[in-house]
């Protein structure tokens, strides 16, 4: 067991630097962010706030690496958990609102006016 | 085994009732708790039943921890009821006591107050009162309020009374103290303003609220000070104080920690420290070296803080200037007056001073303030119950007087005979008030005793009664209002303070004045009321006698009010010397014993402890009986000869005066009342309706509703538009981080 | 080079062109299936964190679970291509403009940081670290009421899912 173990850690020593995941994680946020302003249907909206909670995971992954801690990697977990009730709740909420008004895009559904 | 063991061979032993001594105040508690949550479901026999068991249950807790009290081995003859002072040293035992520490209530950096439980013969016979007493009181309550609809809401208020009235007894600090202190007050503003459609009597309730606040203002000042000064004293006390007070100052600060600041053991101990001539760092003209009271003596300190006491005790007791509410608090029912404010809660601010005996002595100049105040009180109320003509304020004003006699007996240092003068004015008070509410009852609530007369022969039982009680409040011998007043004037004319001699002579001069006027008031009340013809105003043609439930408290509290009179009995020895002593005296030694310590290393008082010779009863006799004298001539001779012809003109002057209370009500109108009222309307107008109102309430109102209507147009409805909104708040906030950074 | 910044590099850009697919695709069900490939390459990138367990997770939970309902509500509601394009709206260009600003003030603060390799997790550390037992261990004990919380969520929306997606708003 040991042995094994030596042998997958004794080639070479780990060449990424975190910052490059942190930059990844920050275009991936960014770009999600960039499809919630730009697009106007509900449900890529939806797929991009998904990629923006992606974006958030690889961070607290690339954390959990720096430090050696489980600790980002229960977090990335929870918001798994979380994005999981998120997309039930609203994916059920696109379809009553698109029963109700025959379109998701949100341009349509402004019922929040004054 | 002779009646004295049978007394001290108690069927609990204090060790295993001490842990449950909280069942004494939680069973009347539970009561009102069911009474008044259910009561109504529960129906009316249920809900007197559930209110007389509980009190009587509580009843049966009081008479086993009174009997604990006095708890002694047979064989041995040794005290099995004491307890180590934790103020004191290992040895210094609390003795004829037994006490429970329920654990902190709260605790505040260095202050504590734990609830703490303590019975000892004084407060123990103050149990033994309340829950005697307040049983037949609820026996008779049961019959009383037979008619009422809200009986259940009646019946929760008073087993709530007697609840907080215990934990008032109970406390062994001054914080829990306080918290019965204040329910009390609040079960009285309750019972007061129990028929409260009737505006009149809600108003008296307020009054009675009101007037006892600011008493109780002045309780928490005094208690405050009281901690300022354990502080100060725990700075400044060297170990010859504690030694002084046996104890020392590891044993009393580790105490402080543990029981809390205000406790009673724990200020006795300070007192008992305090006093001149034992050499300690500490005595009543030290000044305090820090703190907020910096450069007062204690002495001082302890005077200011015995005199707001007072006037506290003035508000709970009803003495000068804080008398007006009593009068008015008999707008509640009959029986209420004669538990809350005849037996119990109105002596509540005597056996406050009882409990602070060992305070009160350091400071001659507070009891002299205590025993003139009494006497004034007394002689105001006296002299104004001569011409009330309804009997129950006739029965308040005499409250108010006997609670006065009561305080010249604190502020003279005869706590043992003030004490036995509440338990016996206690019964033939309470048995008047009760003879009083079974006149009503049968006369179809009529008050006015010029409109009664002649009940001797329709109304037997309340006839017997009231006349045993009435001779026992005008001290004829050999009843038990006579001895407990005349030990009180005895102690008065025989004791001196430090330096104020002239107290005592006053004070008792105008004892015998008081008891002259009392007999005169109570023979008019009792001949007007049963003696002669049925008045021809009357409204029932014939009145009926009360139910058992009725009677058969009024009989009790008769019986009791003759045989109480043993109590002042000289047939103990005192325990050093000997001498012949009144058994409540010897009863009452062990609580009095740190008062008497102080007094003869402080010698702030000089106690006379010899017993009344029987040419001071005779004279006393006299006194009472020429006052009742005259009642007798005047209304029974005088007045009815001369019917139908104007009264004298010296008789309406006094009356008109007396009737009018001596324009005190007006006085306080006139000089408090009228410029509060106009503080208040200033108040009323400046702050709150323009201040308040409208520049604070409605302007912010109208900034918030301008700002809203102004921001509706933002609200598009379009969601990514708020996202953009956010998106550059963000951006912003990002930014403003990384400039921070990177400088 | 060496094999792990290789596959770090594959598997960044072939993220970042998914996600860019994602956010341009005219179709939904393009876009939907952008966004598994994305976290397909996610996964990878987060094997190469030494996170395995959430790896799986990802999969399983996101590329399986999630995407499948977008796809099932996609093919509910019988989305097809959106007939016009929208008009850029001032919170369009707004928004748009703020997230450019965001990633160019985030490139530059990230840029800043130290970019050596980070620490090595030595070998009881390879051993251990992100293996599903050690998760296990982390949030059975100091994270378990979280934990339920997280269940009770899950239930919560489940039960409003159906309730939403039932009755007629």
């Amino acid at each position: 067991m040991a042995a094994q173990v030596v042998a997958r850690e004794a080639p070479n020593r780990p060449m990424v630097p975190i910052s490059y995941y942190l930059l990844l994680a920050a275009a991936l946020f960014c770009m999600g962010m960039f499809g919630v302003m730009v697009r106007r249907n509900a449900l890529v909206i939806f797929m991009c706030v998904e990629l923006m909670l992606n974006a958030a995971n690889l961070t607290f992954l690339a954390f959990a690496r720096m430090h050696g801690d489980s600790v980002g990697h229960v977090s990335a977990f929870f918001v798994i958990a979380v994005a999981a009730a998120e997309a039930a709740i609203g994916l059920a909420i696109v379809i009553a609102v698109f029963r109700s008004r025959g379109s998701v895009l949100v341009e349509d559904i402004r019922t929040m006016k004054h | 085994m002779n009646l004295s063991q049978f007394l001290q061979t108690a069927p609990v032993a204090p060790d295993v009732l001490a842990p449950s001594l909280w069942l004494i105040i939680a069973l009347p508690l539970l009561g009102a708790f069911i009474c008044g949550v259910f009561g109504k479901m529960l129906g009316r026999a249920n809900v007197n039943l559930v209110a007389c068991s509980a009190v009587g249950g509580a009843f049966v807790l009081s008479v086993l921890a009174f009997w604990a009290t006095s708890d002694t081995d047979p064989e041995s003859r040794r005290l099995l009821s004491f307890f180590v002072n934790p103020f004191g040293t290992e040895r210094d035992y609390v003795r004829y006591a037994l006490a429970h520490d329920y654990g902190t209530w709260f605790a505040v950096g260095d202050f504590r107050v734990n609830f703490g439980l303590m019975v000892d013969h004084l407060s123990g016979t103050l149990l033994l009162v309340i829950t005697g007493v307040g049983f037949l009181i609820h026996l008779y309550s049961t019959s009383y309020m037979e008619h009422d609809e809200s009986y259940w809401r009646y019946f929760a208020y008073l087993n709530l009374f007697v609840a907080a009235m215990l934990t008032l007894v109970l406390a062994d600090n001054l914080v829990l103290l306080f918290v019965g202190w204040e329910g009390v007050g609040m079960a009285s503003y309750l019972l007061i303003g129990f028929w409260y459609t009737d505006p009149a009597k809600a108003w008296a309730g307020r009054k009675a609220f009101v007037t006892n606040r600011i008493g109780d203002f002045a309780f928490l000042i005094a208690t405050f000070l009281m901690v300022l000064l354990v502080g100060a004293f725990t700075e400044q006390a060297n170990e010859r104080d504690y030694t002084m007070a046996n104890s020392s100052s590891q044993r009393y600060s580790a105490a402080l920690q543990e029981k809390g600041t205000v406790t009673f053991l724990g200020l006795q101990k300070m007192a008992e420290a305090i006093p001149e001539g034992g050499g300690g760092a500490v005595m009543l003209s030290t000044p305090i070296a820090a703190g907020p009271l910096e450069g007062y003596t204690f002495g001082g300190v302890m005077t200011a803080a015995m005199l707001l006491f007072l006037l506290g005790a003035a508000g709970k007791s009803a003495q000068l200037p804080l008398y007006v509410w009593l009068p008015d608090a008999m707008a509640g029912p009959t029986p209420v007056s004669a538990l809350i404010h005849a037996a119990t809660m109105v002596t509540a601010g005597v056996y406050l001073f009882s409990r602070m005996s060992a305070l009160l002595v350091l400071s001659p100049t507070a009891m002299a303030t205590v025993a003139i105040i009494g006497a004034l009180t007394s002689l105001l109320a006296a002299l104004i119950a001569f011409a009330q003509d309804d009997i129950k304020k006739v029965l308040a004003y005499s409250t108010v007087s006997q609670l006065g006699i009561m305080f010249m007996g604190v502020g003279m240092g005869v706590f043992w005979a003030a004490v036995l003068h509440l338990v016996t004015h206690a019964f033939f008070k309470a048995c008047l008030f009760l003879g009083a509410g079974s006149v009503m009852h049968g006369n179809g609530d009529e008050t006015d005793i010029k409109k009664l007369g002649g009940l001797r022969h329709e109304m037997k039982w309340t006839w017997g009664t009231f006349f045993v009680a009435t001779l026992a409040i005008t001290g004829i011998i050999p009843l038990s209002g006579f001895f407990s007043k005349d030990a009180i004037f005895h102690g008065v004319h025989h004791n001196h303070l430090e330096g104020l001699h002239w107290v005592s002579s006053v004070v008792y001069y105008l004892g015998l004045l008081i008891a002259a006027c009392t007999a005169f008031y109570m023979t008019r009340v009792y001949l007007l009321t049963f003696e002669g013809q049925r008045s021809k105003e009357a409204k029932l043609a014939h009145a009926h006698e009360s139910a058992w439930q009725m009677t058969l408290p009024l009989v009790v509290l008769a019986v009791l009010s003759v045989v109480s009179a043993v109590y002042a009995w000289p047939l103990m020895k005192a325990p050093g010397d000997g001498r012949p002593q009144p058994v409540f005296e010897n009863f009452l030694s062990p609580v009095f014993a740190s008062m008497n310590r102080i007094v003869a290393t402080g010698k702030t008082v000089a106690l006379d402890t010899s017993v009344p010779a029987m040419g001071d009863y005779v004279f006393a006799w006299l006194v009472a009986v020429s006052g009742g004298a005259l009642a007798g001539f005047l209304y029974l001779r005088f007045f009815p000869a001369r019917a139908g012809q104007p009264a004298p003109a010296f008789a309406r002057a006094v009356r008109r005066t007396a009737q009018n209370k001596f324009y005190v009500d007006e006085l306080y109108e006139l000089a408090i009342i009228r410029p509060v009222k106009f503080m208040s309307f200033i108040l009323f107008r400046v702050v709150d309706a323009l201040l308040i109102d409208t520049v604070a309430v409605r302007g912010t109102a109208w900034v918030t509703a301008r700002v809203g209507s102004a921001l509706r147009y933002v609200q598009s409805g379009d969601a990514q538009a708020y996202a953009a909104v956010m998106a550059l708040a963000l951006l912003g906030g990002v930014a403003y981080a990384l400039i921070q950074v990177l400088q | 080079m060496n094999i792990e910044l290789i596959l770090f590099g594959a598997f960044a850009l072939l993220t970042l062109l998914s996600a860019g697919t994602v956010i341009f695709a005219r179709s939904p069900i393009n876009s939907a299936m952008a966004l598994v490939s994305t976290f397909f390459f996610l996964a990878g990138l987060y094997v190469l964190l030494w996170a395995h367990t959430v790896a799986v997770l990802q999969v399983m939970v996101y590329a399986g679970a999630i995407m499948v309902l977008f796809l099932f509500v996609i093919m509910l509601l019988n989305l097809g291509e959106s007939p016009t394009r929208g008009r850029p709206t001032l919170a369009r260009i707004v928004g748009g403009a703020a997230t450019l600003g965001l990633l160019v003030v985030l490139g530059i603060a990230l840029s800043k940081l130290p970019s050596g390799p980070p620490p090595s997790l030595g070998v009881e550390g390879q051993a251990t670290f992100g293996t599903m037992a050690t998760m296990g261990q982390v949030v059975f004990t100091q994270w378990l009421l979280p934990f339920e919380a997280v269940s009770l969520l899950l239930l919560v929306a489940m039960v409003g899912a159906v309730v939403v997606a039932k009755s007629r708003i």
